[in-house]
């Protein structure tokens, strides 16, 4: 670091040596970073090392963890022939393909919305963020309500329009859409604030210029609005991937999994696995293979919308 | 173009612009409406009796016979379960989730930029990789360690490993390095310690990154679910979050309750929302910007 070198070159005693020949500027800079280091090496880098250990092995006694017994690949081979990690992949499928295109594809709406000359934008701006800061389990006592189907605000309504309007959460084939569609009110205004930022800080300039050479509207947006904002639209796209794949709150409070395993996810199985039947190996193994998913699914999103020009 | 076709299309764009402007508001506003209308439903039914709630149809406005309203759901939530206690458990994990992640992320953040040693890019690559690691993967042998270490059903159980995120590291480290070094090449003239030259110079001018990152790791840690759910089960060890479902769960049928718990639930934060706004909406912006 050059910036740093120079100041203490200029001062001959940061640069004296001292303890065992470090000079004091190496010592104190590990002093000062010692304190997150030690926190990120036990509680992060540590279980992620103990967690290919317990995948390669089973705990036959649930009162002595400490027994512990070697089986090679044995839980992911399981893992790979178990119908039930095959319905919960569906259900976290289907859930992130309906949640991540609305939650991204809306909060562009609303940014570039507000954007534009409204009256009202503070007001707007609270509003669309507010549910971004209650707890998941909030979200999940009030959608229960409206979604619910003997005293449901959604099914109240619905009900002048069409005859038996459906169970939200109790039909198999609804269930999971329903929870993404609450999932995306409690979240889009993340996705909002950043896309807001984003197209604020894209100069009016450009803008100008392109009017002058008749570019607007749709035009406008694809030539200069979305090239401009890419990288924040590779971010949200990313974490919103990552973030909906591993969905656990909302079917571990609202249904359960149900109705018959249709909205069990993959976090919701692993938890169940290692905390409920206390297959510690075999949820270690999960964690392990949900992790090689979201690799592939960050590597494929930078294949699709990270190059190509969009 | 004459002057008179000049002037008419003029106004025909005038025209389409004022009709599009009322488009836009009316979806805009629109929206916010729909997206306000499970607040107002809430409020509205934390204050009805469960006999009113059960009824098909939804009262906005209370009906004015019989007794519409009722404090029974609030007085039931502070009278007869550990809501209160719940709340300071969840202002201390936060809070002193947020507090440790301030202190020793600033501390690397400053380590890592504005002082020299070997290996600080090395360390720092090992920070961003983690990124890749995704939270749940981990839970399994963290509950482990944080079981060997004696930390279930206590509140460093719930708090260390949220200090462990690198997400303030990396925030930080970008704010700090940009800092210009002019200000710190005097002070260390003066006779500044490395000490001083952080309390003094860095953490000063970091004050509204500082801010924005507290407030949005408290609101982060308030809302935590999986990893309170898993770490503490013992009642009165519940942060909010974990006792207001176990309370759904046992009081399946009492909609008025459940109203009446996601209210005092998220009090505490709209509050904190109402009066933070800006920073806690920078916070996340300054997510996006690195990204």
């Amino acid at each position: 670091m050059g910036i740093t070198e120079r100041i203490s070159g200029g001062e001959a005693s940061t640069n004296r040596k001292t303890v065992m020949g470090l000079r004091k500027e190496t010592i104190e800079g590990i002093l000062w970073s010692l304190p997150y280091l030690a926190v990120f090496t036990v509680f992060l880098v540590w279980p992620a090392v103990k967690g290919l250990y317990m995948s390669l092995h089973t705990y036959p006694n649930k009162f002595d963890l400490t027994e512990t017994e070697w089986v090679g690949i044995q839980n992911y081979v399981e893992l790979f022939q178990d119908p039930v990690f095959y319905n919960a992949m569906e259900g976290t499928l289907l859930f992130v393909a309906v949640s991540v295109p609305a939650l991204v594809i809306l909060g562009l709406v609303m940014a570039l919305g507000v954007n534009r000359d409204v009256a009202g934008k503070r007001t707007l701006r609270a509003i669309y963020f507010s549910p971004y800061v209650l707890t998941v389990a909030v979200v999940a006592l009030v959608w229960g309500q409206v979604y619910s189907q003997s005293y449901g605000l959604i099914n109240y309504y619905l009900g002048f329009v069409i005859e038996n309007p459906p169970g939200w959460l109790t039909s198999p084939d609804l269930v999971m859409g329903s929870l993404a569609f609450m999932t995306v009110w409690w979240l889009v205004g993340f996705n909002f604030v950043i896309f807001l930022a984003a197209r604020q800080s894209i100069p009016e300039r450009l803008y100008e210029a392109a009017r002058l050479d008749g570019a607007t509207g749709w035009r406008a947006f694809r030539d200069i609005t979305l090239p401009q904002m890419r990288n924040s639209v590779v971010f949200v796209v990313m974490v919103q991937f990552i973030l909906q794949f591993q969905v656990f709150a909302q079917p571990y409070i609202m249904t359960q999994g149900g109705p018959s395993n249709s909205s069990d996810t993959l976090v919701y199985y692993l938890y169940r696995s290692a905390f409920s039947q206390q297959q510690f190996g075999y949820g270690a193994a999960m964690g392990y293979v949900l992790v090689a998913i979201l690799i592939l699914i960050a590597v494929i999103n930078f294949k699709v919308i990270g190059d190509s020009n969009v | 173009m004459s002057e008179s076709t000049q002037s008419q299309s003029l106004r025909a764009y005038l025209s389409g612009d004022a009709v599009r402007s009322a488009l836009l508001h009316v979806f805009l506003y629109g929206l916010a409406l729909l997206m306000a209308v499970p607040y107002l439903y809430t409020i509205s039914r934390s204050f009805q009796p469960n006999e009113l709630l059960r009824d098909p149809r939804p009262y906005w406005i209370p009906p004015l016979v019989g007794e519409p309203i009722t404090f029974e759901h609030y007085q039931y939530l502070l009278n007869n379960t550990l809501v209160v206690e719940w709340t300071i458990n969840t202002f201390i994990i936060a809070g002193g989730a947020t507090i440790l992640i301030v202190a020793i992320d600033s501390m690397i953040a400053f380590s890592l930029t504005r002082l020299d040693w070997p290996g600080q890019g090395v360390i720092m690559g090992i920070i961003l990789a983690s990124f890749m690691v995704p939270y749940y993967m981990n839970i399994v042998p963290l509950y482990q360690i944080v079981s060997n270490l004696g930390l279930i059903n206590s509140y460093w159980g719930v708090i260390m490993p949220a200090a462990a995120s690198p997400l303030g590291v990396f925030l930080l480290y970008q704010f700090f390095r940009d800092i210009p070094e002019e200000y710190e090449e005097a002070a260390r003239l003066d006779g500044f310690s490395t000490f001083q030259v952080y309390t003094r110079i860095i953490l000063p001018l970091a004050k509204p990154i500082l801010s924005a990152l507290a407030l949005f790791m408290f609101v982060y840690n308030w809302n935590a679910f999986l990893w309170p759910l898993l770490v503490l089960s013992n009642e009165t060890a519940y942060t909010l979050p974990i006792g207001l479902v176990n309370l759904y769960q046992g009081n399946i049928d009492t909609p008025g309750l459940h109203m009446a718990v996601a209210i005092l639930g998220s009090l505490p934060l709209f509050i904190i929302y109402l009066l933070f706004q800006g920073q806690i909406v920078r916070a996340v912006q300054m997510q996006g910007a690195t990204g």
